[in-house]
C-alpha cells in the first residue's frame, strides 16, 4: 500500500493530508503551526501522521508541501540582505512604483515597503532601445567597481534588472556572469531569466522579490529536505501559486512562484474533486477565520491571472496598486475578502451596523473561545444562532464560552439597533455574506459566467457555515462539501501536478507575426520545459506542454490569455488565436471588434509533468449518524430544534432535509431549510434545494 | 412618503453594494479603453446617481471629480428629464455646463427596471485630446472656443443604438479618432454593466427600495460628517499663496504674471465654510476654476481631515455640511467664456493644499504640509516617425508629498486630488518616438522640518527623429510647495528644454512648444513642504537620509 502526504502550514494548524493511492482513503493529522521555525511543525505533523496510521515511511511515494514562507517573509520584511542594480539613471524604480496610493484619503498612510534600501541601489551605464538595439553600449569597465561596491555591501542576493532586457538581454547576462564569478556564493537573480516580459517596475519588483526571498526559501527548503529524508521519506515537492507542484531545484530558480500556494492547493482540491464527480463547472469558496477566497473553475480549467501583490497588509480588492509586491507569476485567480470567522461586528457613530474589516484574529480570537477577545464576531454569531456547538469545538479540544458570546452580541449590537439577538446575528451574517458573495462574483459574473451553470466547493474552516446562503445569494444550484473541509487544501498537494510556467513578451501586431517565428519561441520554451520535467524523473509519456498567448486590441493595455490550439502553428492558428480573442473579449467586457487588429503580447507555456490523480474516497458509516439535537435559528423558522449529525456516521445514499447541521473534527455544516443533503458514493455531500 | 426605515443589514448590504457597482466600473473601463492615460493612467472616475444627479456612490477614483461629478449628471437631468428611455446614453464636456474641463468627457447612462427609472450612473474619463490647436489640447489659450470640442449635453444613444451623426461630428474634431472610439466604447460598457448591476438590486429590494436606500445612503454620510466634524476643534482662519502665472505674456510682461488666491475657512460645531473672498478676479489663460473644480479641492483634503480612516462613502450628502463660496469671476469662481482647462488640476491642487494650510492654524494635528501642488503634466504629439501614425501622449510626473505630524511626507506619489498612475517607460517607449533618460528621486528636494517633506521625482526625455508638439502645464515653479507649523518649503519644480547643440532655455509653466529632433526635454517635479521646525528632527533620521542620498 503506498500513499501520498501533502503538508499544509496554516495561521494556527499545520495540516498533514494523507491518502492511499490504491483506494483512495483519506488520513489527517493536524498540529500547531510552529512560526518561529515551520519546519519544526511540518515534522511534527508527519511524524504523528506516520505514527496514527502506522506507516512505514518507505511507502510513501510523494511529498508535497505548500509553504508560508515566503509570504511571511515579505510581511515581516524579514527577507535577504539584497542589492539592485539597474540601467544608470534608473536605480529608483522600485520606489517610484506606479506612482498611485493605495487610499485616497489616509493622511496617515505609510508609503510601501522598497525591498532594496537606496543606498543599496547601483547603476551601471548601458541602455538598450524599444526595438531590441543597443543605444548606450554596456560599460563593462564599471563591473569590477560594482563587484567591489556589492561585496562591501555584504549582500546575500542581487537583482538585476536593466530597461527592454525583455527584448535584448545580452547587457543583463554579462553583469550577471561577472558578478557570479566575483563573488561566488551571493544568489544573482536577472530579471530577463525570471520575467522576460514589458513593464519593467513590475518586471524588477518581481526580480527583487526573488532575490528577496531566494535565500530564506533555499535555507528553509533544503533543511526540511534533508529532514524528510532522514525520515525515509521521499524528496520534496512544493507547491507554486500556478497550482502545480515544483521540486526544489525548480522552485528556487523561480522562489516568487511559492507564493499563496496553500490558497492554490485548495483551489486545485477542488479542481480534482469536480474531475472524479464529472462536474468541470466549479466555484470553489474557502473560508478561514480573517479571509474568505473565491475561485472559478470553468470547464475542468482553473483561471491564473498574473497580477498579483504580495505582502499587502491592506485588505483586497479588485482595484489594488501600490500596497504589496507585485510580482507577475501565474498566480491562481483568487478573489479575496476580509471577512472570516473572526471578522468583527460594529455600531459606527452614525448607528450603521457595520462588519469588518477588523479580524479578531487568533488572538484573541472569537468572545466564545473565552481568551480574551471581547467585540463580537462571525463566530461568536454562528454559536448563538445554534449552528456551532455551545460546549466545544474541535472534538473537546476548545471549550466554548456561550454566555459571554450572547452578551457581547446583545450589548454591542442587538440593544443599540433595538434587536433580539437572533435578529442582530443574523444581520451580521447577512452583512459578511454579502461581502463574500461579492468576491464569487467577482470571478464569475464580472467575468462572464452564470453562477447557475456552477456548482460551488465549500470548505476552510468556516466555509460550510455559510455555503447554503451564499448559493441562495447567488442561485448557484449545487453545493459540494468536501471530506475534510477544515483541512481540505492539504488534499489539494496530494494530487497537483508538476507544472511550471514560462513567458516571452513579443509585443507585436498578430498579422506581422509569422507561423515560424512563433514556432521558434515556443519551442525555445518546450525545450526549457522538457529539460525541467526530466530533471524531475518524469518519463516523456507523462510531459504535457500548454501553449498559451496573451493578446489584446492593439491599444489597449490589458490582455486576455487565450489558448493555442495543438499541433504544428500555422496561418490557420494564428487566426484561431485571434478568434478565440474576439470571442473572450465579448464574453468578458460584453462587447467585441473583429475588425480592430490583434496584438500579441505575450507567449505563454506551461510545462506539466502528470503525477496521476487519486480518487478520494470519504470513510462513511452506518447512517446512524444523529448525535443530537439544539435549537438553531434561520430566517424563515425562528429558532427550531435542529438535529446534530455525526459526519464520520453518515452512510452512502443517506438523504437529510433542512435544517440539519453536521459536525465533523474541524467544520460544521449548516443545511438551512430548503435544502437537503446527500451523501453521494465517494462520501462527499451534495447539497441541493429541495424539491 | 417613501418608508425611509430599513434592517440595518438590508442597508449596509445595498450601502456596500452600491460602492461595488462603481468599483466594478472602474474595472470594465480599464481593462477595455485604448489610450494610456485611461488604461495606464486611471485618469477618470465612475459613479451611481439618483434621478436627481445627486451622487450616491463614487469608486475608488480620482478625488478631483468629488465635487464636481454630481453636477455632470444634473446637466444632462436638467436638460432630458422628461424625455430619458432605457437604451440612452448621454455625453457632454462643457465646463459651464456640468463638465470640468473639456478633456474630461462625461459618459451618462440611466437605469431602468421594469420602465421606472432608479437613477444615473456616469464615467468620467479625461481624453487624451478633445481637439484644438495644440495636440493634446493644453494650450495656453484666452477663451474656452479655443480649448477644443465643446459638447453640451446631447443624446449618443437611443435605443441602445449610437447616433452616427453625433459620433462623426466628435470624431471629426479629435486627433487619433480610433483611439477616441475604442475610449468611448469602454465608458459605454462600464456604464451598461452598473446600470445591469442596479436592476438586479431593484429586483432583490424592489425600486422603491433601492431608491429610498439611495436616498438614506447620502443622509447617513451627511450624519456621520456632521458627528466627526463636531469631534473636531472650532476655530477660523485665513491662508493665502500665489499662482505661478497663466501661461499667457500679456503686452509689456517680460515673465507670466503671478495671481493670488484668498481662502477663510470658518469651523463652527457640525459645519465648515470655505469663503475665498479677496481672490484675484479672471486671468487671460486657461486656470480659471469653475467652482465645482475649486469645491473638488476643498472637498478632498476636508475628507482626509475629518475621515482619515474612510468610514464615511464618497457621496453628495457627504458635503452637505460643507459650504464654499468664491467671487463670480474670480479665478476660483470661473465665468463664460474664460479658458479653464489648467484649473481642474492646478487649481483643485491649490486649494487642497491652501485648505490645509488654514486648518494647521487650529487643528495642527490633523493636516499635512503642502504637497507637490501640481498635477505636473507633460504632454507630446506629432507624428510617429516609425510607422507614420499620428500620436499624442499625455503624461503626470509625481512629486513628494507634505510632511505629516509624526511622519516624513512620501517621495514620488500622486498627492491630493490626484491619484492617477505613470506610464511604464517600456510602453511609453513601445508606443511613442521617445526616450526616457533618466526617471529617479530628486535628492534634497522635501522641505526641512521635523518631519521632512517627500521628495519629488525628476526626469527627462529625448525626442527621436521628428519634431515633436509638446505642452507643459505646471504650478509651483516659483511658489515653492510651502512648509506648515514651522516646517520648511519644498523644492520648486523647474522644466526646461535642451536643445541638440547644449543649449538650454528654461521653460515658463504652461504652454506648449517645439521639441526638435534630438533635444531634452528635462523636468523636476516639487518636493513636499516640511511640518514642525527643522532643529527637532531625529538625528537618527539625518543620518538614514544622508546614506541614502534623500538629502541634498
Amino acid at each position: 500500500m503506498t500513499w501520498r502526504i501533502g503538508v499544509d502550514i496554516g495561521g494556527t494548524f499545520t495540516d498533514v493530508a494523507m491518502i492511499e493511492e490504491a483506494s483512495g482513503r483519506i488520513g489527517i493529522a493536524k498540529t500547531p503551526t510552529t512560526p518561529d521555525d515551520f519546519g519544526r511543525g511540518v515534522l511534527n505533523g508527519l511524524n504523528e501522521a506516520l505514527a496514527k496510521y502506522g506507516l512505514p515511511a518507505a511507502d510513501v511515494t510523494l511529498l508535497s508541501h505548500a509553504t508560508t514562507v515566503v509570504t511571511n517573509a515579505l510581511l515581516e520584511n524579514k527577507g535577504a540582505r539584497i542589492a539592485l542594480v539597474t540601467t544608470s539613471g534608473f536605480r529608483d524604480v522600485l520606489e517610484l512604483r506606479r506612482s498611485a496610493r493605495a487610499d485616497l484619503y489616509d493622511l496617515f498612510q505609510d508609503p510601501p515597503a522598497v525591498l532594496v534600501p537606496r543606498h543599496r541601489r547601483l547603476e551601471v551605464t548601458e541602455r538598450i532601445g524599444a526595438d531590441g538595439s543597443v543605444v548606450v553600449p554596456l560599460a563593462t569597465t564599471e563591473l569590477a567597481g560594482l563587484i567591489d561596491q556589492l561585496r562591501a555591501m555584504e549582500v546575500e542576493s542581487v537583482a538585476v534588472s536593466f530597461l527592454f532586457s525583455f527584448q535584448n538581454s545580452a547587457h543583463e547576462k554579462a553583469v550577471g556572469e561577472a558578478i557570479r564569478a566575483g563573488l561566488p556564493g551571493v544568489s544573482v537573480f536577472l530579471s530577463s531569466e525570471v520575467l522576460p516580459e514589458i513593464r519593467e517596475f513590475e518586471r524588477t519588483s518581481t526580480t527583487a522579490v526573488c532575490a528577496y526571498v531566494g535565500p530564506i526559501l533555499d535555507s528553509y527548503l533544503r533543511r526540511l529536505q534533508a529532514a524528510a529524508n532522514s525520515l525515509g521519506l521521499p524528496d520534496l515537492m512544493v507547491m507554486g501559486s500556478a497550482g502545480g507542484v515544483l521540486d526544489v531545484p525548480a522552485a528556487l530558480a523561480m522562489p516568487a512562484a511559492a507564493v499563496e500556494s496553500g490558497p492554490a492547493a485548495g483551489v486545485i482540491a477542488a479542481q480534482m474533486i469536480g474531475k472524479q464527480m464529472g462536474q468541470p463547472n466549479l466555484l470553489s469558496f474557502d473560508m478561514g477565520g480573517t479571509t474568505a477566497k473565491a475561485s472559478l473553475i470553468d470547464n475542468g480549467r482553473v483561471e491564473t491571472t498574473a497580477e498579483y501583490e504580495v505582502g499587502s497588509s491592506a485588505s483586497q480588492s479588485r482595484w489594488l496598486h501600490g500596497t504589496g509586491h507585485p510580482i507577475r507569476v501565474p498566480v491562481i485567480d483568487l478573489a479575496e475578502v476580509s471577512a472570516g470567522g473572526g471578522s468583527i461586528a460594529w455600531i459606527d457613530p452614525a448607528g450603521a451596523l457595520r462588519v469588518g474589516p477588523h479580524s479578531a484574529g487568533a488572538t484573541p480570537g472569537p468572545v466564545c473561545y473565552g481568551q480574551g477577545g471581547t467585540e463580537p464576531t462571525i463566530t461568536d454569531v454562528n454559536m448563538v444562532l445554534g449552528y456551532l456547538d455551545a460546549t466545544s469545538l474541535l472534538g473537546g479540544d476548545l471549550p466554548i464560552d456561550y454566555v459571554a458570546a450572547e452578551a457581547s452580541i446583545r450589548t454591542k449590537v442587538a440593544e443599540p439597533l433595538g434587536q433580539s439577538v437572533e435578529q442582530a446575528a443574523s444581520g451580521i451574517r447577512a452583512i459578511v455574506n454579502n461581502s463574500m458573495a461579492e468576491a464569487l462574483r467577482m470571478v464569475s459574473v464580472e467575468r462572464g459566467h452564470d453562477p447557475r451553470e456552477f456548482s460551488m466547493v465549500a470548505f476552510g474552516g468556516a466555509g460550510p457555515l455559510h455555503a447554503c446562503a451564499l448559493a441562495e445569494e447567488l442561485d448557484v444550484p449545487e453545493v459540494i462539501v468536501p471530506p475534510i473541509p477544515g483541512a481540505f487544501s492539504a488534499l489539494g498537494l496530494v494530487g497537483a501536478d508538476i507544472r511550471r510556467d514560462y513567458a516571452r513578451t513579443i509585443y507585436a501586431p498578430l498579422e506581422a507575426l509569422t507561423p515560424e517565428h512563433l514556432t521558434a519561441i515556443w519551442d525555445d520554451m518546450a525545450a526549457e520545459g522538457r529539460d525541467m520535467l526530466a530533471a524531475a524523473n518524469v518519463p516523456p509519456e507523462r510531459q504535457v506542454l500548454l501553449r498559451q498567448a496573451d493578446l489584446r486590441y492593439g491599444r489597449q493595455a490589458y490582455e486576455l490569455t487565450v489558448d493555442a490550439p495543438e499541433g504544428p502553428i500555422s496561418v490557420t492558428t494564428l487566426q484561431s488565436l485571434a478568434d478565440g480573442f474576439h470571442t473572450a473579449h465579448e464574453r468578458t467586457y460584453g462587447h467585441k471588434n473583429e475588425a480592430e487588429p490583434v496584438h500579441i503580447v505575450t507567449l505563454r507555456l506551461s510545462a506539466v509533468g502528470k503525477l496521476g490523480q487519486p480518487h478520494f474516497a470519504e470513510a462513511t458509516g452506518d447512517g446512524n449518524s444523529q448525535k443530537a439535537e439544539r435549537p438553531a435559528w434561520f430566517a424563515s423558522t425562528g429558532r427550531v430544534p435542529t438535529p446534530v449529525h455525526d459526519r464520520a456516521r453518515l452512510a452512502v445514499g443517506q438523504v437529510l432535509q433542512g435544517p440539519a447541521i453536521v459536525e465533523s473534527l474541524d467544520s460544521t455544516l449548516v443545511l438551512q431549510p430548503g435544502w437537503q443533503a446527500r451523501v453521494d458514493d465517494a462520501g462527499f455531500l451534495r447539497l441541493t434545494r429541495s424539491q | 412618503m417613501t418608508d425611509r426605515t430599513f434592517d440595518p443589514a438590508t442597508f449596509e448590504v445595498v450601502k456596500n453594494s452600491l460602492s461595488k457597482i462603481a468599483e466594478e466600473m472602474k474595472i470594465v473601463l480599464a481593462k477595455t479603453a485604448y489610450s494610456p492615460i485611461l488604461k495606464v493612467a486611471g485618469d477618470y472616475s465612475c459613479g451611481v446617481f439618483d434621478v436627481a444627479g445627486n451622487m450616491v456612490a463614487q469608486g475608488p477614483d480620482l478625488p478631483i471629480h468629488l465635487g464636481s461629478m454630481p453636477d455632470a449628471v444634473r446637466a444632462v437631468v436638467q436638460v432630458f428629464h422628461d424625455d430619458v428611455a432605457d437604451g440612452d446614453v448621454f455625453i457632454h464636456n462643457d465646463p459651464y455646463f456640468g463638465g470640468s474641463h473639456l478633456p474630461d468627457v462625461n459618459v451618462v447612462m440611466p437605469a431602468f427596471f421594469q420602465g421606472e427609472l432608479l437613477g444615473y450612473t456616469c464615467v468620467r474619463a479625461h481624453w487624451p485630446d478633445v481637439g484644438s490647436a495644440t495636440p493634446g489640447s493644453y494650450g495656453a489659450v484666452t477663451d474656452i472656443y479655443g480649448e477644443g470640442l465643446r459638447l453640451p449635453p446631447v443624446r449618443l444613444y437611443r435605443d441602445h443604438v449610437i447616433d452616427r451623426n453625433i459620433q462623426a461630428i466628435i470624431m471629426a474634431n479629435v486627433r487619433t479618432p480610433e483611439e477616441r472610439i475604442g475610449d468611448l466604447r469602454a465608458q459605454v460598457a462600464a456604464n451598461r454593466r452598473a446600470c445591469q448591476r442596479l436592476a438586479a438590486l431593484a429586483e432583490k429590494h424592489t425600486a422603491a427600495g433601492l431608491k429610498a436606500i439611495m436616498a438614506e445612503v447620502m443622509d447617513y454620510a451627511e450624519r456621520m460628517m456632521r458627528l466627526m466634524l463636531a469631534d473636531l476643534p472650532d476655530g477660523e482662519a485665513s491662508f493665502e499663496d500665489f499662482c505661478d502665472g497663466d501661461g499667457i505674456l500679456e503686452d509689456g510682461e517680460t515673465e507670466d504674471a503671478i495671481f493670488w488666491v484668498r481662502m477663510t475657512i470658518t469651523k463652527k460645531g457640525d459645519t465648515i465654510t470655505v469663503d475665498f473672498a479677496g481672490s484675484d478676479p479672471k486671468v487671460a489663460g486657461p486656470i480659471n476654476a469653475p467652482l465645482s473644480v475649486t469645491a473638488s479641492g476643498v472637498f478632498t483634503a476636508l475628507k482626509m481631515v475629518v475621515d482619515p480612516n474612510s468610514l464615511i462613502p464618497a457621496n453628495s450628502g457627504t458635503w452637505r455640511p460643507i459650504t464654499v463660496t468664491a467671487p463670480k469671476g474670480s479665478v476660483v469662481n470661473a465665468e463664460f467664456p474664460s479658458p479653464v482647462v489648467y484649473a481642474n488640476h492646478e487649481m483643485s491642487h491649490r486649494v487642497c493644499d491652501m485648505t490645509f494650510g488654514a486648518l494647521s492654524q487650529f487643528m495642527p494635528n490633523n493636516v499635512m504640509a503642502c504637497s507637490q501642488g501640481t498635477s505636473a503634466v507633460v504632454t507630446f504629439g506629432g507624428q510617429d516617425p516609425r510607422n507614420g501614425n499620428r500620436y499624442v501622449s499625455y503624461e503626470t510626473i509625481k512629486g513628494g508629498t507634505g510632511a505629516r505630524p509624526g511622519k516624513d511626507g512620501i517621495n514620488t506619489i500622486a498627492a491630493g486630488i490626484s491619484n492617477t498612475m505613470n506610464t511604464p517607460i517600456e510602453v511609453l517607449e513601445m508606443s511613442f518616438p521617445l526616450r526616457v533618460d533618466y526617471y529617479a528621486i530628486t535628492a534634497g528636494s522635501g522641505g526641512e522640518g521635523r518631519w521632512r517633506g517627500g521628495c519629488g521625482a525628476e526626469r527627462a526625455w529625448t525626442v527621436l527623429d521628428h519634431t515633436s508638439r509638446a505642452t507643459v502645464c505646471f504650478e509651483r515653479t516659483r511658489s515653492a510647495p510651502f512648509g506648515i507649523c514651522g516646517g520648511e518649503a519644498g523644492a520648486a519644480a523647474k522644466i526646461k528644454l535642451r536643445l541638440p547643440d547644449g543649449r538650454e532655455r528654461a521653460l515658463t509653466s504652461k504652454g506648449a512648444f517645439d521639441a526638435p529632433a534630438g533635444s531634452q526635454v528635462i523636468i523636476e517635479a516639487p518636493g513636499g513642504g516640511g511640518y514642525g521646525a527643522s532643529a527637532e528632527r531625529d538625528p537618527a533620521a539625518r543620518v538614514r537620509d544622508a546614506a541614502d542620498g534623500y538629502v541634498g
